[in-house]
């Protein structure tokens, strides 16, 4: 607001590219009147590495292993997506027993994802020790994924037509064994998360997301169930064996009766999917058919089908943040795809952080982006011009006001 | 959410499209296939609509759901003409009933603009930012036409998607063909 | 309960910590002389967790069962494998490997395998450690 003596205006502050408080370098310019948000802009292509050019100089075999290395937290949905996109393509049918063992590593990654996103969260509020107890819990469940299937984190264990290894009886002890410590240790988090004051204090009507702004921006994954919208593509769309299994679409009025589309929703949100993922690993163990776990086990005649495959088509999944989807297309003859589009679920959840952000104080950005939970992270410092005066807030003066206020709070 | 609204069957969605642009509507084709033991079934449905009149066919999908979900626009370089696929879906929220419909336009390389749906789609509008940096497409009305992936200091005129000669054939480092 | 992290923080305290102090509890001040000390049996390293089995670690190379039909060139994503024309075998550059073991799936004598071995650092990308023939 200008009058003509004064000159009141808004300071614009950059964040990013690359910044403590979010995990994808993603350049936002806030403009704030004293310590409220007025307006955001956002600007994306930090980090854009040219995959899907890349591709077209690889076969698809070795595009699998490409797409696992598009991001580390949500390692296992890209692969699973384009293989699902150029088994459609090809006609492959994909046996049953290999259907149910792709849930079980869906949500075994669901759950590392989940428990990951509730230590940096705790951790933008001031809570350390919860970030601690959290990434300790999740240890076990990546030791896990390490047996079952050979490395922590980029597992690649997805093939075209089914999948690489097999969980036998011999593997089931371990895995109930973790999925006990999981259960006994999740009552503890629900408790950490949803019964303590501190929470509550920080992330409840801050961040709102309104269902008709969730609805119009296309948000995906636990940002918009957490507004009340409920897209999910394992219930709406059947892929891999998920019509099989009991699922429901989790809104934050299954455990507090009333929708309101802020930080804690969304929090509920997470932590209710990470009981049901447990609950889905059960259900596709004690379901599982015999069978093989390939359609065709002979890599070199896989690839000789693709080469004579032609057509386009997509492949759509839920992974821990929302609906990946990924459009292939192939040429008969050629081995190598003609056109590859991935589009990763986080695109679709950065324009619901301008309506989320307005009317919002600065000590609120860290636990506001991070609830949208972006996907990558790295760390870097923050400047404001000043009229002339330049200092630099770096990483631990965010993240100092962030707990300050926390503190303020409980005093 | 959609109270009192009948849910069609994909036959019945295609020939409410086909009623609605008769002749400007061509290729239609539907995919059922079937996943799981218990053998549900899963439906995608590809149009190739005519240029002039996809904003209205955007505008009838509306009226079959509110806020029609769009996942992203995909595009192809055919050598003389661009191909924009629009991957929408409906009926999200109905368990397993979702159904993906993919609408595809041509342009012509000599003059590939099209019209803008964020009027329509708030959402839409990293989607079309990255066709115009990427393909060379423009789009008429769009609010924000800045670049959106690309470096602010990549050269304009140059299309990582596209086949020909405006492509970025010139900008690749083999950087791994040092002899070992 | 109001606070009940406190009670967590609490008990923990009491129990032995999560992580495993591999090599040392607390980090040498000179690493040449902990070395030393380590080979004349003064001190010790504190071993790592055991791998479990299936562990994608080092390519081991059968090269008398190969027979050069280069399948593994084709499949390997990142092209860290040399086809040798006049022997007709290959040759495998660790620095660029991912581990992702589709070679060995693919191979049609079987005559690569994955070890459990990992602690592969080292400052020359081209040293004899990461170069299997």
């Amino acid at each position: 607001m200008k009058t003509k003596q004064t000159t009141k205006t808004t300071y614009r502050i950059p964040i990013g590219p690359i910044h403590p408080a979010l995990k994808e370098p993603v350049a936002f310019e806030f403009e704030i009147d004293g310590e409220r948000i007025v307006d955001v802009d956002v600007s994306l292509g930090h980090v854009h590495r040219t995959v899907e050019w890349a591709a077209t100089k690889r076969n698809p075999i070795q595009i699998l292993y490409l797409a696992e290395r598009i991001c580390g937290i949500c390692s296992y949905c890209h692969p699973a997506a384009f293989a699902l996109a150029v088994e459609n393509i090809a006609n492959i049918e994909v046996p049953e027993r290999a259907e149910y063992l792709r849930v079980i590593h869906a949500e075994l990654e669901r759950i590392c994802s989940h428990i990951l996103w509730a230590g940096v969260a705790a951790h933008e509020i001031g809570f350390d020790s919860v970030l601690f107890l959290t990434w300790q819990i999740r240890e076990k469940v990546l030791d896990l994924t390490e047996y079952l299937t050979g490395n922590r984190i980029t597992k690649g264990i997805i093939t075209i037509g089914g999948v690489r290894r097999d969980i036998t009886k011999e593997h089931h002890p371990k895995i109930f064994e973790t999925l006990n410590y999981l259960k006994d240790n999740f009552e503890k988090l629900r408790k950490v998360f949803l019964d303590d004051k501190t929470f509550r204090m920080r992330s409840q009507g801050c961040g709102i997301l309104t269902k008709e702004d969730a609805l119009k921006l296309c948000a995906v994954g636990p940002t918009a169930r957490g507004s009340g919208v409920k897209k999910d593509v394992r219930v709406d769309q059947a892929y891999f064996s998920c019509a099989d299994l009991d699922i429901e679409c989790i809104t934050p009025d299954v455990l507090t009766g009333e929708v309101n589309g802020d930080v804690y929703d969304r929090i509920i949100v997470r932590l209710l999917e990470v009981k049901q993922s447990i609950d889905l690993i059960e259900q596709c163990i004690d379901k599982m058919p015999v069978g093989d776990i390939v359609s065709e086990p002979k890599v070199a005649k896989v690839l000789a089908t693709l080469k004579k495959a032609g057509g386009e088509g997509i492949g759509r999944m839920e992974a821990p943040r929302g609906e990946v989807i990924h459009y292939v297309k192939l040429v008969e003859g050629e081995e190598y795809p003609f056109t590859w589009k991935v589009r990763a679920p986080t695109y679709n959840n950065i324009m619901p952080w301008v309506p989320m952000l307005k009317g919002e104080q600065i000590a609120d950005i860290p636990i506001v982006a991070a609830s949208t939970d972006p996907c990558m992270s790295c760390t870097n410092r923050v400047a404001i011009v000043d009229s002339g005066k330049k200092y630099e807030l770096n990483k631990e003066e965010l993240h100092r006001r962030s707990v300050e206020k926390t503190r303020r709070f409980m005093a | 959410m959609m109270a009192g609204k009948k849910r069609l069957t994909p036959e019945e969605i295609v020939k409410s499209f086909k009623d609605e642009f008769k002749a400007k509507i061509k290729n239609t084709r539907i995919e059922r296939r079937t996943k799981g033991s218990s053998k549900n079934e899963f439906v995608h449905i590809w149009m190739k609509i005519d240029k002039s009149s996809f904003k209205d066919s955007v505008k009838h999908l509306a009226t079959l759901q509110k806020y029609p979900h769009l996942a992203v626009a995909s595009g192809n370089d055919l050598g003389k003409t661009i191909e924009l696929i629009y991957h929408f879906s409906i009926y999200y929220g109905v368990p397993l009933g979702e159904i993906s419909i993919n609408i595809s336009v041509e342009l012509p390389k000599s003059k590939p603009e099209i019209e803008t749906i964020c009027d329509i789609i708030p959402g839409a509008l990293i989607t079309e930012r990255e066709k115009q940096e990427m393909l060379g497409v423009t789009i008429k009305g769009i609010p924000d036409s800045r670049r959106v992936f690309l470096a602010d200091d990549f050269p304009e005129g140059v299309y990582p998607w596209r086949k020909d000669e405006t492509g970025p054939q010139k900008m690749i480092r083999n950087l791994h063909e040092v002899k070992k | 309960m109001k606070f009940s992290m406190l009670v967590q923080v609490f008990t923990q305290m009491f129990k032995k910590p999560f992580t495993n102090k591999f090599p040392a509890k607390y980090i040498p001040s000179s690493t040449t002389k902990f070395l030393r000390d380590v080979g004349s049996g003064k001190a010790e390293i504190i071993p790592p967790i055991e791998t479990p089995d299936g562990f994608r670690g080092k390519i081991v190379y059968d090269k008398d069962k190969c027979i050069g039909c280069k399948l593994c060139i084709k499949v390997c994503p990142s092209g860290a494998i040399e086809f040798k024309p006049e022997e007709k075998k290959v040759k495998f550059y660790l620095a660029r490997c991912v581990f992702c073991a589709q070679c060995t799936d693919i191979c049609p004598v079987n005559c690569l395998s994955m070890s459990n071995e990992f602690l592969l650092a080292d400052a020359d990308k081209y040293s004899k450690n990461l170069i299997v023939e």
